[in-house]
């Protein structure tokens, strides 16, 4: 049975392959055209991959040499090391960081997915007040306060210098809850009205009817949230800029990074230092670089679906 | 995005008010949340930006504090700071709008005659890694890779360019191509897929047809699939009007430094500088050119779908 079904996708597979090619003439533009396009593939696989591989690289190379060094490092300068991993496993304040990244990242993505699947229920029913909801959700995407204003309520709450202004604001956005609607939308109404007429309550309609067919979409959400909250850099800056036992992973990076010339200044400098800046890129990006791929499909869903990105 | 909200609205049975909320009421309980929090961080801001015509002091309030009318809207354009962010502003964002836009467009079409499906998909793999990689991050590489003795500087120098540290440049369009660049580079394989995916819908039927009719690979990317995802393209379009106006320029907050603000200062970075920057917070002028920036993206984003709409072309709302 396994045995048929794979034969059968692979004589599909063919089929689409080699369909428009037995129709066409190849012809010598052809056959450039061919080149040429597998060459611009290769040379942006290229770009994407490099810098990250360089960094990688660079992160296992003897600091004093690679100072000096100039342009790409392809393969470790000098004899490779874990040097700049053992500064970053001894420096408490990128330690503290990653775990304020990972409890920001966490505790965000829940609220967001909680707000956003909650909301999307209630734009999705059919109630008098849907339309003036939906706009109500949608304007600000239209139009914003801006920088100052949007500080000056964080400031009034009580947020500025603590953990909540890195979390609450911007954990969801118009957009998650209306993607989340269309995928209520999609559900078949013949569901939600047999839930209802047993008798089940909106919550739990929603919970454990609604919800689990609206996950595809969900799940999707919550991948967004995690990469634009891993990421995320300028809230921790505007809000909690001189409590460095909150800053983010990523804060510590753009301070690491700026400040790793001065450490040359003194008499007796130990350059496994000048790793640690590589290494902890390559900690705080690694993670995602590797998770991703296997959330590809999902991920481009996302985009097609929500255009989340916009 | 908003279309998809218009097209799944159907027509409900009306309730009287009171039945309605009879029966309704959980589902406006459920829309509490989002309620409060949307009306705590986005609409209260709105009367935050009132803070524009007043001299704002902390000491004494929002509604406390001294009422100048436009005068800071005065300062803002008579002052030169201003205009020079403005210029860098616009520029940037036309950048990001034409060739920034066109990239991913084209990566998309050489997607689209790539005949290996395994190669297509592991370079797409690929070029979506730069997206996942954090703004702090990406320009921590810029700034290595265009140090005096970055891989970038020392490939420039084979082509006679002199080394230097290229983000420290003042000169005109250095930080604009850096930025670009840096943009294109981020977004090209991610910025791609939803034209990759409006390509993948489009007829095999029409393809067949005009091979049979001896159209090469070129003629039918140019005249069939360009014309197919036209919609698509003029969308986006649309959508990155009014957005490139306003997003993105954070990052600039990360590479820029006072010898390349002539070129890199833009509205979002004045901004930031007029309020947090160290011994600055001139928190009026700041919102005031916050304020100027919101109108301003918003106008485009409404002229643009206004425009594209009259052409009889797709729209956002």
């Amino acid at each position: 049975m396994m045995q048929k079904a794979k034969a059968k996708k692979v004589k599909k597979y063919k089929m689409e392959e080699y369909t428009p090619s037995m129709i066409e003439n190849p012809s010598v533009v052809d056959r450039v055209v061919d080149v040429v396009v597998i060459l611009i593939c290769i040379l942006v696989a290229f770009c994407s991959f490099i810098p990250m591989w360089h960094v990688a690289m660079s992160s296992l190379s003897n600091g004093k040499l690679l100072i000096t060094h100039e342009g790409l490092v392809l393969l470790p300068i000098g004899e490779w090391t874990l040097a700049g991993y053992q500064h970053l496993f001894k420096n408490s304040g990128i330690l503290q960081g990653y775990a304020n990244s990972l409890i920001n990242t966490a505790a965000a993505t829940g609220l967001g997915f909680a707000i956003s699947a909650v909301t999307g229920y209630a734009l999705s029913r059919q109630t008098r007040l849907k339309g003036v909801m939906t706009a109500f959700i949608m304007f600000p995407m239209l139009f914003s306060g801006g920088l100052v204003p949007t500080y000056m309520v964080i400031r009034s709450l009580g947020w500025v210098g603590t953990r909540w202004a890195l979390i609450i604001p911007g954990c969801t956005n118009a957009m998650f809850s209306i993607m989340m609607m269309n995928a209520y939308n999609s559900v078949p109404a013949s569901l939600y009205e047999a839930a209802r007429i047993d008798g089940a309550s909106h919550f739990r309609t929603m919970l454990q009817v609604m919800l689990p067919q609206a996950m595809n979409m969900g799940s999707v959400m919550i991948l967004q949230t995690v990469v634009a909250q891993w990421n995320s850099w300028l809230n921790a800056k505007i809000y909690v800029p001189n409590n460095k036992a909150l800053w983010p992973l990523q804060l510590w990076i753009n301070t690491i990074v700026a400040d790793n010339e001065n450490f040359l200044r003194t008499a007796n400098p130990d350059y496994g230092r000048y790793l640690i800046q590589y290494a902890v890129i390559m900690a705080a990006t690694l993670p995602l670089l590797v998770t991703f791929p296997f959330f590809q499909d999902k991920l481009e869903h996302a985009v097609i679906g929500g255009g989340v990105k916009g | 995005m908003a279309a998809k909200a218009k097209a799944v609205k159907v027509a409900a049975p009306k309730l009287s008010w009171k039945r309605d909320f009879q029966r309704n009421w959980p589902v406006y309980v459920l829309f509490l949340p989002a309620f409060l929090y949307t009306l705590v961080l986005n609409y209260t801001p709105l009367v935050g930006l009132l803070m524009a015509f007043e001299n704002y002091s902390q000491a004494r309030g929002l509604f406390g504090s001294q009422w100048v009318g436009f005068q800071n809207f005065i300062d803002l354009f008579t002052g030169e700071e201003f205009f020079r962010a403005l210029k860098n502003t616009v520029i940037i964002s036309t950048l990001k709008c034409t060739i920034g836009f066109i990239m991913p467009i084209g990566f998309a079409l050489v997607l689209s005659l790539v005949r290996n499906k395994k190669f297509k998909r592991i370079t797409q793999t690929f070029s979506y890694m730069p997206n996942f990689i954090a703004a702090v991050v990406v320009v921590a590489l810029v700034q290595n890779f265009l140090s005096d003795h970055g891989a970038i500087t020392m490939l420039l120098a084979k082509f006679g360019l002199p080394v230097q540290n290229w983000l420290a440049n003042p000169d005109v369009p250095v930080f604009w191509v850096i930025y670009l660049v840096m943009g294109i580079w981020q977004g090209l394989g991610w910025g791609s897929i939803m034209y990759v995916s409006a390509i993948a819908t489009v007829s095999g039927d029409l393809h067949e047809a005009a091979a049979i009719d001896g159209a090469t690979r070129m003629q039918r990317l140019f005249k069939i699939t360009l014309p197919c995802i036209r919609p698509m393209i003029v969308m986006m379009f649309v959508i990155g009007v009014g957005i490139n106006f306003i997003a993105g320029f954070d990052t600039i907050l990360l590479m820029y430094m006072p010898s390349t603000y002539e070129v890199a200062d833009t509205l979002y970075t004045y901004t930031y500088r007029m309020a947090f920057a160290a011994g600055a917070s001139n928190y009026g002028l700041s919102t005031a050119s916050g304020l100027f920036q919101s109108i301003v993206a918003t106008t485009l984003l409404v002229g643009s779908n206004a425009i594209s709409r009259k052409m009889g072309e797709s729209s956002l709302f």
